[in-house]
């Protein structure tokens, strides 16, 4: 009996397993390293419980802006997802998508694997397990296919190890940070990113390598201030491949813009977004006062020349989650349609016009994309 | 009785935050210190959860950081 499968959205019970996972303490295989991770749970709780008592958050406007109005626009049309019912088809905590064009591939941190899956949703494999041995992941944050190879940003080890498309460990290299997100912006190049510890001056954001490990450029310092959790929203990136090796570099929160890079680094210019790509504010008390927000973009994707963005929405009046409305924005700039999603969605990776995304229940959803 | 509630929960959450540091006099190595805060960050960041859940959370690193840092 497979007492865990993976359905179709509609059938799916809750499949998140809490903020701080089982697999979160102790990763290390340290005693005590889990500790100050479950204290740090302990402390959020009671956070959470004051804040909610005093209310301090509230969400700009009355609830989330207007859809703009625009021409026929394009609609996703959900592609049910078979009932794949290997135990290991079950999503624990997918975190990133790659898409090479005939599978999909789906970084699960909290069972330290990659599940493959084809472009219909139907279970094909997975690979990786906890540990720390070539071809073993420790919270898996981030995939991509570069070439014949599926590259992995296998964080806690701090490093990106390479594997072969059936799942064999192919080599890999160790970087000095934890890794967040990694891209093939160009064939035989990787951009990794990460996030900064917020101890340290002059950490860097954009990282590139070669396959064998050396580093090739890295830039876009952090932002750093004396609030270290401030800085952590505003050090949020997603990164989009572009033509030719160049990348583009949203940031979630903050300006409207999406930045352009070069594969070897040099920086080619901004993009202004269009004012009716919505972009929804919070109040947060961040230190001692209140800072005011902007949440710019939630999960970001590129696809024939043209991006897609889903803004936050407000989350029952309070706060800033995912939304269920994806802008496409064109190469210029401007927004040329919004679609409008059946449910929130987490991360998305939109290619060759069919969207594959994971819902709040951090479940897969596929969409076809038409005009 | 809205007072009560308020001043009893937030009693409630003193001695918790209490019982947590009391909890913890062993974890004041500054490489364990660091890797723990790191990783309390990199878990809160991936959860992908809204915003104001994920400020508390980054706080409440940020405090267990102090903490272990002291010794306390």
């Amino acid at each position: 009996m497979h007492a865990r499968h993976l359905t179709t959205g509609a059938e799916r019970g809750p499949r998140r397993r809490g903020p701080f996972p089982s697999g979160a303490a102790g990763t290390d295989g340290r005693p005590g390293s889990g500790r100050a991770v479950g204290r740090a749970a302990t402390l959020a709780v009671a956070a959470a419980l004051l804040a909610s008592l005093f209310g301090p958050v509230r969400t700009l406007g009355q609830g989330n802006p207007p859809r703009p109005a625009l021409g026929p626009s394009r609609r996703a049309v959900e592609i049910a997802v078979p009932a794949n019912e290997e135990d290991e088809a079950l999503l624990g905590r997918p975190v990133a998508l790659a898409f090479d064009g005939g599978r999909l591939y789906v970084a699960d941190a909290l069972d330290c694997a990659v599940k493959v899956f084809s472009k219909d949703g139907r279970f094909l494999k997975s690979f990786g397990r906890k540990g720390s041995a070539p071809g073993e992941l420790s919270f898996p944050s981030g995939v991509c296919v570069a070439g014949e190879a599926v590259a992995v940003a296998d964080k806690f080890n701090l490093r990106i190890q390479l594997f072969d498309k059936e799942g064999r460990a192919s080599g890999g290299f160790r970087v000095p940070f934890a890794p967040d997100r990694v891209l093939a912006p160009a064939a035989g190049r990787l951009l990794v990113t990460g996030n900064p510890t917020g101890r340290l001056a002059g950490e860097r954001l954009l990282h590139v390598y070669d396959l064998s490990g050396r580093l090739e450029w890295e830039g876009l310092e952090a932002r750093s201030s004396s609030d270290p959790v401030l800085d952590a929203f505003r050090n949020m990136i997603l990164v989009c491949p572009g033509e030719e090796g160049d990348f583009y570099v949203v940031f979630r929160s903050g300006e409207r813009v999406i930045r352009r890079f070069a594969g070897s680094g040099r920086f080619l210019g901004e993009i202004a977004v269009d004012e009716r790509h919505a972009v929804p504010s919070v109040d947060m008390p961040l230190g001692r006062r209140t800072l005011r927000l902007s949440g710019f973009c939630w999960a970001a994707s590129r696809d024939q020349g043209v991006f897609f963005l889903s803004a936050p929405e407000a989350v029952a009046g309070k706060d800033l989650g995912p939304g269920r409305a994806v802008s496409v924005i064109g190469s210029n700039g401007r927004l040329q349609d919004v679609i409008e999603l059946p449910c929130a969605v987490h991360r998305f990776v939109v290619a060759g016009g069919r969207m594959f995304a994971i819902d709040d229940e951090g479940a897969l959803r596929i969409f076809e994309v038409r005009s | 009785m809205r007072k009560l509630a308020v001043l009893v929960l937030a009693g409630l959450v003193l001695v918790t935050a209490g019982v947590t540091f009391a909890a913890a006099p062993d974890l004041n190595d500054q490489t364990d210190c660091n890797t723990n805060h790191q990783k309390c960050r990199e878990y809160t960041l991936n959860l992908d959860s809204p915003w104001y859940k994920v400020a508390v959370l980054l706080t409440a690193c940020d405090i267990a950081f102090g903490k272990c840092m002291l010794g306390i």
